[in-house]
């Protein structure tokens, strides 16, 4: 005999209202698995991103001294212009690189106050003719022995770094996220045992009078399923936010040149919601259905 | 409509509960099962039900071994069996008519048919009055009425009762006895497990005694002892 959508919902809503305060727990710590194990996703997707519009145009950075002469800047300019290997390049001057400077660290006013235009470096930012990583390392290290460069800073150290930092910050989000899906799955689990072991009544009248296991477990397994899903809805919010207000903060043009090209694309953000979804429900359900069986035995 | 076949049941560690029982009852019977406490009363009762299942022997509830069927088949024996506890056993929280609506709603019963069955059974056991009082609201006898409500509203073949009247006073108890004996000439068999005297040598049914886990009276019209 089907049970009733009615009867259902009725009893699923009574449950978690009866047991409000371990849902709004067992709720919180699905959302914070989730958006830590969404959180790895979107990273890895801005890292992606970010090292793919690397490959796409390697460049290297020569950066000056401040107090480089003319003709030391005169020679890195004839350097670059005589390198047939060189497509083109762009000049950031003292100027150009002060105003750079105050909008990056615009947040810290105190520390735009003690620097001024004259200490900053200029920089020759070039793009090579071939992007091939190990002719762009060739071409850089001409340049760092020239006189007056403080510098060469290649893209593949960039790409380098951003990869070993999203290694790094990635296994951190994914063991956290993991860890915390095994205490939601626990959590929803007890949850579960707590409400049957409250209506241990019900129950008993329900199996006297005939009624169904999956009649019984339903309103249960529907329970944890809720919690998930509510989770999920929260964690949704939680890598928007990700991915408004941090990746795209580093996606904007005048932001940090180690994080431009972090992004993540729209149909990305919804594979990584439509995922978390789905280990919610695996979540949920693998916690309720082992409460059910291990409590409601026939 | 009930037949045992040399059953046998016994639990861990301790004395035989039912030893090699054999007996039917018939459609339409009303039995007595007599006996000190611990003689296997509940057992007989709990075996009816498929809540306990013999080590040796068979069961036979309208003709199907019950002690083969498949669990997921348990549910729809329990159909046909009405069950009625000493402590009533009602919600709390639902009133007199959603305690008896929730033996039909958790069967899955279509929600018209439980707005026309309800009413129907409690007018039948007296409580038309008091079908939004809650359970705190009634006295023992009528809280008794409410649980026999909900286990005959179903309309099973069997009703079994194991010392319905065991928390009521002598005169609420003639008064549900009276309820039982009206629902038995509907042609439900009623097997009730009891320690009242005064009932059973009032009734004069059948009267089964159990002493230690053996049957050692099954007396027609019988007496307590």
């Amino acid at each position: 005999m089907a049970i009733s959508p009615v009867y259902a919902l009725r009893e699923t809503g009574q449950n978690l209202w009866r047991n409000f305060l371990l849902s709004m727990a067992t709720i919180i710590t699905i959302a914070v698995s989730l958006w830590l194990f969404g959180g790895f996703f979107l990273f890895n997707y801005a890292v992606d991103n970010a090292t793919a519009r690397w490959e796409g145009g390697i460049e290297f950075v020569v950066w000056m001294n401040p107090d480089a002469t003319e003709e030391q800047n005169a020679g890195v300019l004839d350097a670059i212009n005589n390198s047939p290997a060189i497509r083109e390049y762009q000049f950031v001057d003292q100027a150009a690189a002060f105003e750079e400077f105050k909008e990056i660290f615009a947040d810290t006013p105190e520390l735009i106050e003690v620097v001024s235009p004259e200490v900053m470096p200029p920089s020759y930012r070039i793009v090579p003719v071939d992007p091939d990583a190990d002719v762009v390392e060739e071409m850089a290290s001409q340049f760092d022995d020239r006189p007056g460069v403080r510098t060469v800073v290649s893209a593949n150290d960039t790409i380098r770094d951003i990869q070993s930092l999203a290694d790094e910050v990635g296994r951190v989000f994914l063991v956290g996220s993991l860890v915390l899906l095994a205490a939601a799955t626990l959590l929803i689990l007890t949850n579960i045992v707590s409400a049957i072991r409250n209506r241990g009544r019900e129950i008993e009248i329900m199996k006297v009078v005939g009624a169904t296991n999956w009649f019984i477990r339903i309103p249960f397994m529907l329970e944890g399923i809720v919690q998930a899903v509510f989770g999920a809805i929260v964690a949704w919010g939680g890598l928007w936010i990700i991915d408004r207000r941090v990746i795209g903060r580093f996606s904007q043009p005048d932001s940090l040149e180690l994080m431009a090209g972090f992004r993540v694309d729209s149909s990305e953000l919804v594979f990584t919601g439509g995922l978390v979804l789905v280990i919610a429900l695996i979540v949920s359900v693998v916690g309720s259905s082992v409460a059910v069986t291990r409590y409601l035995d026939a | 409509m009930i037949k045992l076949e040399n059953v046998t049941k016994a639990y861990k560690g301790e004395s035989v509960a039912l030893r090699d029982a054999n007996l039917e009852i018939g459609k339409g019977e009303f039995v007595f099962l007599v006996g000190p406490s611990g003689s296997g009363k509940s057992t007989f009762i709990r075996l009816l039900n498929r809540e306990e299942v013999p080590e040796q022997g068979k069961i036979y509830v309208a003709g199907k071994d019950i002690g083969s069927l498949s669990s997921w088949k348990v549910p729809y024996l329990r159909r046909n069996i009405g069950y009625i506890f000493q402590d009533f056993k009602l919600l709390p929280n639902k009133t007199v008519a959603e305690n008896v609506a929730f033996a039909l709603e958790v069967i899955g019963k279509p929600r018209q048919v439980v707005r026309k069955q309800v009413p129907a059974i409690l007018e039948l056991v007296g409580l038309s009055q008091k079908v939004n009082s809650f359970p705190s609201e009634l006295s023992g006898g009528e809280q008794q009425r409410v649980s026999i409500a909900r286990a005959f509203v179903n309309r099973p073949l069997i009703l079994l009762a194991d010392e319905p009247t065991g928390n009521l006073d002598p005169q609420t108890s003639v008064g549900i006895m009276r309820l039982l004996d009206r629902i038995n000439r509907t042609g439900t068999t009623v097997v009730m497990a009891t320690h009242d005297r005064g009932i059973v040598d009032t009734m004069r049914r059948r009267v089964i005694e159990l002493d230690n886990g053996s049957i050692v009276r099954d007396q027609a019209r019988g007496v307590y002892e």
